[in-house]
């Protein structure tokens, strides 16, 4: 009995020690393009839980044409969109994507399917994909 | 006491408790909004020529006979158009909830005519509720009308082929008489509308 407690206790302490991924998405939220539209927003929160700074290039989807990284400001009563270029995530750090700020513009789709992959690159390889359902 | 004393005494009450109430009443003064600003005095609109989301042409009688929150912005914006439509959408549903009436119509004009059809227009308006009123036309013809209230917009370029438009975030409110009577500031919130609109339609 002894025995088997001690393999389980090892077992819990191994798959603590599995490395997390390196960068993370949570609270992805994409709607469906309005109908008749070109294109819709992505919102999410990532997070980079290494020891290095994360500088993430582009982002891509299989699902739509085009996607863009932008970031909606508003200044002197007027709202502006622009283009955010290399996206820089220090070691730890969380960066948030959500309505009115930061957003993956993501342009023409190009599937008719319920969910959306995104791919985000550092450099030329793709550091963390997600797939998530369109948004009720 | 007798009954008469106690009929004097409560006539008595009666008036004083009147009289108080009535004075509180004159005295205080009316609500106002917490977020909206009112003009002075409401203003007309210049003369332009544009058409609505059915391809009908219209002109600035087309803000008569309702109370309108107006906001000014383009389809091909994911992110805060859609976002602030939604609020509009959001508030219209709450004042309704509310038994408010007339109820706000929502009105986007297009500052991206050159994209935003007619037909775009309806499918866009339509998709945030019914009685939404869509407005688009000849660039010349949209700047004579949001020249006129002080909204500004430009073409702007992101990192890709499609540009964007940069433009005034502000929400007007048009009055039955087809003027504009005030407006609400950026970022918007429903509770906002919620709150405001009803003393603002009180005020005419």
């Amino acid at each position: 009995m002894r025995v088997a407690l001690l393999f389980v206790v090892i077992g819990l302490l191994a798959a603590c020690s599995v490395e997390r991924t390196p960068l993370v998405a949570t609270d992805v939220s994409i709607s469906k393009p309005i109908p008749g539209m070109q294109m819709t927003a992505a919102y999410f929160t990532l997070t980079n839980n290494t020891t290095q700074t994360i500088k993430i290039t582009r982002a891509t989807s299989p699902d739509f044409e085009s996607v863009e990284m932008h970031e909606t400001v508003l200044e002197d009563g007027m709202t502006r969109m622009y283009a955010l270029g290399d996206l820089t995530i220090l070691a730890g750090a969380t960066v948030i994507f959500e309505p009115g700020g930061k957003h993956l513009m993501l342009i023409r789709p190009i599937t008719d399917v319920d969910s959306v992959t995104l791919e985000f690159y550092a450099g030329k390889a793709v550091i963390l994909t997600v797939a998530v359902p369109y948004k009720e | 006491m007798g009954p008469r004393s106690i009929f004097i005494a409560v006539v008595a009450v009666l008036a004083i408790a009147t009289g108080t109430w009535l004075s509180y009443q004159l005295m205080s003064p009316p609500p106002t909004p917490q977020t909206a600003t009112m003009l002075p005095a409401p203003a007309e609109l210049a003369e332009f020529s544009l058409v609505d989301h059915n391809g009908k042409t219209i002109g600035p009688e087309v803000f008569a006979g309702h109370w309108s929150l107006v906001f000014f912005g383009f389809t091909h914006c994911p992110d805060i158009c859609p976002l602030t439509m939604q609020v509009l959408a959001d508030a219209k549903t709450q004042l309704a909830a509310l038994d408010q009436d007339p109820l706000p119509r929502i009105v986007l004009v297009s500052v991206d005519p050159e994209r935003d059809t007619p037909e775009i227009m309806s499918q866009y308006v339509g998709y945030f509720g019914n009685g939404n009123l869509g407005i688009t036309g000849e660039l010349e013809e949209v700047r004579k009308l949001t020249n006129s209230l002080g909204i500004f917009f430009e073409k702007s370029s992101t990192d890709g082929d499609d540009y964007s438009v940069d433009h005034s975030a502000v929400v007007l409110v048009m009055n039955p008489s087809g003027m504009f009577h005030a407006l609400f500031g950026a970022p918007h919130e429903a509770g906002n509308f919620v709150h405001d609109l009803p003393i603002i339609m009180a005020s005419q």
